[in-house]
């Protein structure tokens, strides 16, 4: 009887924890501090903590329990995951979910989205400097697009092993834009520039929303085929929106169809980052390029806000370029909340969700063509 | 590889933001086409009182506009549905027309919040 209760005792996730185990479990209470008591990105951060909970509580290996182990039922959640299936689907909600007529409004604010992609590159040249393999670069440079799923969808292609350490980096990285870009922005720009006012757009018709997914999913696609999984999905999405004839289709995507992907997305991303798989120094290196890819990408965005400003007569208020990240809509609303701080009558919400849309394009094309890179 | 990355995605978005900063060019352009094409065949003075921003037409004029649009729904019924049809056809002051059509008694309030047409007022 003795015997059974120290058979059993030893079984326990108490005797079989390390200190790793340990540290990542206090990892996933931060998350969840950070998703609850400061609501930096909750609904990415809640389900993310709790997976980090889950998946470091130690186990014997080979009961089909663990995330990694086939046959279990984490390992089949996961499959969304290696897949690139919940990626799709969340793009497919972010499709439903966003408006994009304030860029169609003005265009022009899509360069700054495709300006704030050079983070991308730049660390994929940093990551390659420091020796990570071409795919794992790849997959690490794809954190500057400040887009999770996007992220993970590339990683799910090219690093598979990295799932865990990337998409925990570009959520992370998320979650901190408020603590990230606001000191790039005040960097990068003076009050002059900060006090800049956008003028309101022009009304944009129905019509012109209904066919700009059509346009957008046809250029970019044949751009990028391999993009196709990440927007065809998402233009998909914005038509069923903007149609108006299947209200019930776009009603179901951008709640229950994106929530539901959201929540299995965020708690098997957080259940992967077993502490004896994830603490690596590999990880370590891969949280610090995240870091220097997410504020390249912001601060190319702003200067090339700038650059813009040298040839047009109507100035635009360089910070939107740091809402040319992806981070919908954190960065739109860290610019508006840093406008809004030099002149509170300055709103440029509107304006930043433009850039953040088409961050959101630009992001999935740069991974198409990353990815096509190693085809 | 990191250039060429970075090339392509630019001038993707480039083209794209061409592409859609022409959208509304080209529907315009479109619907004007339709527009210069009917006038030679219609001159205005030969047009009967026409359904425009500036002028709201009769209770008659408003019954034949309208009538169409009763019959799609089922009687008795909401006004809010046949405001959703005057939005569907683009037609210009619901509210002044149905409000028109109301004091005329071809809009009947059944007391319910719901109405009926009123088939010998609208002739």
């Amino acid at each position: 009887m003795v015997d059974l209760f120290f058979q059993f005792l030893s079984n326990t996730g108490y005797f079989l924890a390390d200190y790793r185990h340990v540290i990542m479990v206090i990892v996933g209470c931060v998350f969840l501090y950070l998703g609850t008591a400061k609501k930096y990105e909750p609904l990415l951060l809640v389900p993310i903590g709790f997976g980090i909970l889950v998946g470091n509580v130690p186990f014997f290996k080979g009961f089909g329990i663990g995330i990694y182990e086939s046959n279990s039922v984490l390992h089949y959640l996961y499959f969304g995951v290696t897949t690139g299936v919940y990626p799709s689907i969340v793009f497919l909600g972010l499709g439903a979910m966003t408006d994009f007529s304030s860029l169609l409004a003005n265009p022009k604010l899509m360069l700054l989205g495709a300006a704030a992609q050079m983070g991308i590159y730049f660390t994929l040249l940093g990551a390659l400097f420091f020796g990570f393999l071409p795919k794992e670069a790849a997959s690490i440079a794809i954190i500057g697009g400040a887009d999770g799923p996007t992220s993970i969808f590339l990683t799910a292609k090219l690093a598979p092993h990295l799932i865990g350490p990337i998409a925990i980096a570009a959520y992370s990285y998320m979650a901190l834009i408020p603590v990230i870009q606001p000191p790039i922005m005040r960097l990068l720009t003076s009050r002059k520039e900060r006090l800049i006012r956008m003028p309101p757009g022009r009304d944009v018709s129905k019509k012109e929303l209904i066919i700009f997914p059509v346009v957008g999913v046809l250029l970019c696609c044949y751009l990028a085929p391999t993009a196709l999984p990440l927007l065809g999905m998402l233009f998909l999405g914005n038509f069923l929106k903007e149609c108006g004839v299947v209200n019930r289709l776009a009603g179901t995507a951008q709640s229950a169809i994106i929530d539901t992907a959201t929540i299995f997305l965020g708690f098997t991303v957080g259940a992967s980052t077993q502490g004896d798989v994830f603490l690596t120094p590999k990880a370590l290196g891969i949280f610090c390029l995240g870091a220097v890819a997410f504020s390249i990408a912001t601060a190319s965005g702003v200067i090339f806000g700038k650059i813009m400003n040298l040839f047009l007569k109507e100035k635009i208020n360089p910070l939107l370029g740091a809402a040319g990240v992806s981070a919908v809509p954190g960065s739109a609303r860290e610019v508006h909340v840093m406008g809004l701080k030099e002149d509170p009558t300055n709103f440029l919400l509107m304006h930043g969700m433009a850039c953040n849309s088409s961050g959101v394009i630009g992001s999935a094309i740069c991974a198409g063509i990353l990815w096509s890179f190693f085809i | 590889m990191a250039v060429v990355g970075a090339t392509t995605v630019f001038l993707g978005l480039v083209a794209l933001s061409f592409v859609i900063s022409q959208i509304h060019k080209i529907l315009e352009l479109w619907e004007n086409r339709g527009k210069k094409k009917a006038r030679p065949e219609k001159p205005l003075e030969d047009k009967g009182p026409a359904f425009t921003e500036k002028r709201l037409p009769t209770a008659s004029e408003l019954c034949s506009i309208y009538r169409p649009l009763v019959e799609q729904l089922k009687e008795p019924f909401q006004l809010i549905h046949l405001f959703e049809k005057t939005k569907e056809m683009n037609l210009p002051h619901p509210h002044l027309s149905i409000k028109c059509l109301q004091e005329a008694d071809v809009l009947v309030a059944q007391g319910d919040g719901t109405f009926i047409w009123d088939k010998q007022k609208a002739n």
